[in-house]
């Protein structure tokens, strides 16, 4: 994929107390693109996240977004470019699910604007139906499922109407009926809009399955980055995990297991 | 749309409490005052209503109103419940500027209410400095350890206050434990005016962030993805909040648990959104804080309890309820 670049990371690091987390790592994203991110814990899948989404600023090296420096964007202009799914999704449960996927509409608000404006009305609708999660938007976050408070989290990201979408973990924790229903969600997403995605995962198959390339990350740094056929290999997911891997292709999809017997 | 309706009644309701606060209030108490008195111009009537207590309801009005606002913002930028001037400290550096100087003036110039405001106001300031320091240091995101650094704050302050009492002599320390005691008791409209701009104008500030305010509720990493500047807005909101609060201390003493319950009985009526939240304390905080004070000066008639042991009273036990309810949902 070479369309224009999103986002563009030239030698970043990240350092806490001079001890290296993360790089260096160089990434171009391209308009549309998925990329997975794959690697053990500690790997710093989360924190290259966070990095890309202004959450932590780098050490050294620099993030572009289409053409400005991350350094010369202001957060809320970045929201608007950028928006984050957090894997720690303990928040919110006071609120309708309308009201939360709402709270995506900050970086468009004016100070003076009280009140809900017909942008703001359409850009909910838009991300409730494009989730699926219209019949929802009555009940509050509490009462539902981990699966559809993941949903919700993505509807409040789209609602945002940022090109770059950077998910952290979206199918950790879920059932395999709520497993698949995000899966389907973003293979639609990547699909049907132009939304570039970064999705860091444990999931090896979920990986190959929805990423136009994956990266694999171990220490902080970049193993390989390429299309998942060459990533999800028996070889390189066991130097990865130092674990070992059978890689079987099933029609067009490949499925990593551990190897138990070996 | 319904729950819209239901949150813009709410507050239309309060509303009307408030107005009803604002009528009933300079009518009742030891001598009990009539319409047709005052707009004839009967003497000692028209003296009771617009010398004393009239300007003791809208002090009550304003200091509860901003007191329930300051306690509901505290509450959502440490996004804790237990949140509210008193525990972060705030007011007990208010508390201990104002102590501070009813000591140094002695009993002559430092005791004339505007040293005691500007010095309340310094203390206020002075704990929010280094509650923003804290927010903007490198443990800035960490809302509990500011809680906790705040309660820290409030018990040294009590430590220093307790202090300054004991160099004290005894008129000092007789005027400064009466002033702990926290009061509405004025005379005329000085404290009134003086209050007025600083808490309509951090009410209607505080207002203004209703949005950045329903953000933090959600969590610090995603309202700062939404492009929330966390570090500077904690600095903002914790600014104007404890101008509110030093201005209302320096007039009334330091009112306790006005902040606590009020926005938690709202809350838990009208939701989380503070574009209803705010109107709704600023109306139902002083309309609580006004009863709670008709309720102080009627109860032991002609004496008059201090407003200030009337809320901590009542806000004691409705703290420990707080506590364990919270254990009890974790």
């Amino acid at each position: 994929m070479t369309g224009p670049v999103a986002i563009r990371a030239r030698r970043v690091f990240w350092e806490v107390d001079g001890r290296r987390i993360v790089g260096p790592i160089d990434l171009a994203l391209s308009r549309g693109e998925c990329l997975a991110i794959v690697g053990p814990n500690g790997a710093g899948k989360s924190t290259l996240l966070r990095l890309l989404a202004k959450l932590i600023e780098p050490t050294s090296g620099t993030l572009v977004s289409g053409e400005d420096d991350y350094s010369q964007i202001s957060r809320r202009d970045l929201a608007r470019r950028v928006a984050f799914v957090p894997q720690n999704r303990a928040h919110g449960s006071d609120f309708t699910v309308r009201q939360w996927v709402l709270l995506g509409r900050f970086p468009h608000a004016s100070r003076w604007q009280i009140g809900v404006v017909p942008d703001d009305v359409r850009a909910v609708d838009e991300a409730l139906t494009m989730t699926g999660a219209l019949d929802l938007q009555d009940r509050h976050l509490g009462e539902l499922s981990g699966g559809e408070q993941q949903v919700v989290h993505i509807a409040a990201a789209l609602a945002q109407e940022a090109k770059v979408l950077l998910l952290d973990e979206p199918t950790t924790h879920l059932d395999p009926q709520h497993q698949r229903q995000i899966t389907s969600l973003l293979m639609r997403l990547r699909s049907e809009t132009e939304c570039s995605m970064v999705i860091a995962t444990h999931d090896l198959n979920f990986a190959a399955q929805l990423g136009d390339r994956v990266m694999a990350l171990r220490d902080g740094r970049e193993m390989i980055c390429d299309v998942p056929d060459r990533v999800i290999s028996a070889d390189l997911l066991g130097r990865l995990f130092e674990t070992p891997f059978t890689v079987t292709r099933q029609g067009k999809r490949l499925v990593a297991l551990v190897d138990y017997d070996s | 749309m319904s729950s819209v309706d239901r949150r813009l009644q709410g507050v239309l309701l309060l509303l009307g409490v408030w107005i009803a606060a604002l009528l009933i209030y300079p009518m009742v108490g030891s001598q009990v005052l009539s319409w047709r008195d005052l707009f004839t111009g009967e003497t000692t009537t028209a003296v009771i209503f617009w010398k004393l207590r009239l300007p003791r309801a809208l002090l009550g009005l304003l200091a509860g109103g901003s007191l329930a606002v300051s306690g509901l913002t505290l509450q959502t930028l440490f996004r804790n419940p237990l949140a509210e001037p008193y525990t972060l400290g705030v007011a007990s550096g208010a508390a201990l500027g104002a102590v501070l100087a009813l000591l140094l003036g002695g009993s002559g110039v430092g005791t004339s209410f505007p040293t005691v405001g500007l010095s309340s106001l310094l203390g206020a300031l002075a704990v929010a400095a280094i509650l923003v320091a804290l927010s903007s240091s490198r443990f800035g995101g960490d809302s509990s350890t500011l809680l906790l650094a705040g309660i820290a704050i409030s018990l040294s302050c009590s430590a220093l206050i307790l202090f300054v009492q004991f160099l004290a002599d005894f008129t000092q320390t007789f005027r400064m434990v009466r002033w702990m005691m926290g009061g509405l008791a004025v005379v005329g409209f000085r404290e009134v005016l003086w209050v007025s701009p600083i808490a309509i104008s951090g009410v209607a500030i505080l207002f203004g962030y209703r949005r950045e305010l329903d953000l933090l509720l959600a969590s610090d990493e995603l309202a700062s993805s939404r492009g929330l500047d966390l570090i500077r807005f904690r600095c903002v909101a914790l600014g104007v909040t404890s101008i509110v609060i030093g201005g209302i201390v320096a007039v009334a003493g330091p009112i306790g648990f006005v902040g606590l319950i009020v926005p938690h009985i709202l809350r838990r009526w009208l939701g989380h959104a503070h574009l209803y939240l705010i109107p709704a304390c600023a109306l139902g905080g002083g309309a609580f804080l006004t009863m709670c004070d008709l309720a102080a000066r009627t109860i032991l008639a002609p004496a008059e309890l201090p407003v200030g042991i009337l809320t901590a009273l009542l806000g004691g036990p409705f703290f420990v309820w707080l506590l364990l309810r919270r254990r009890v949902v974790h």
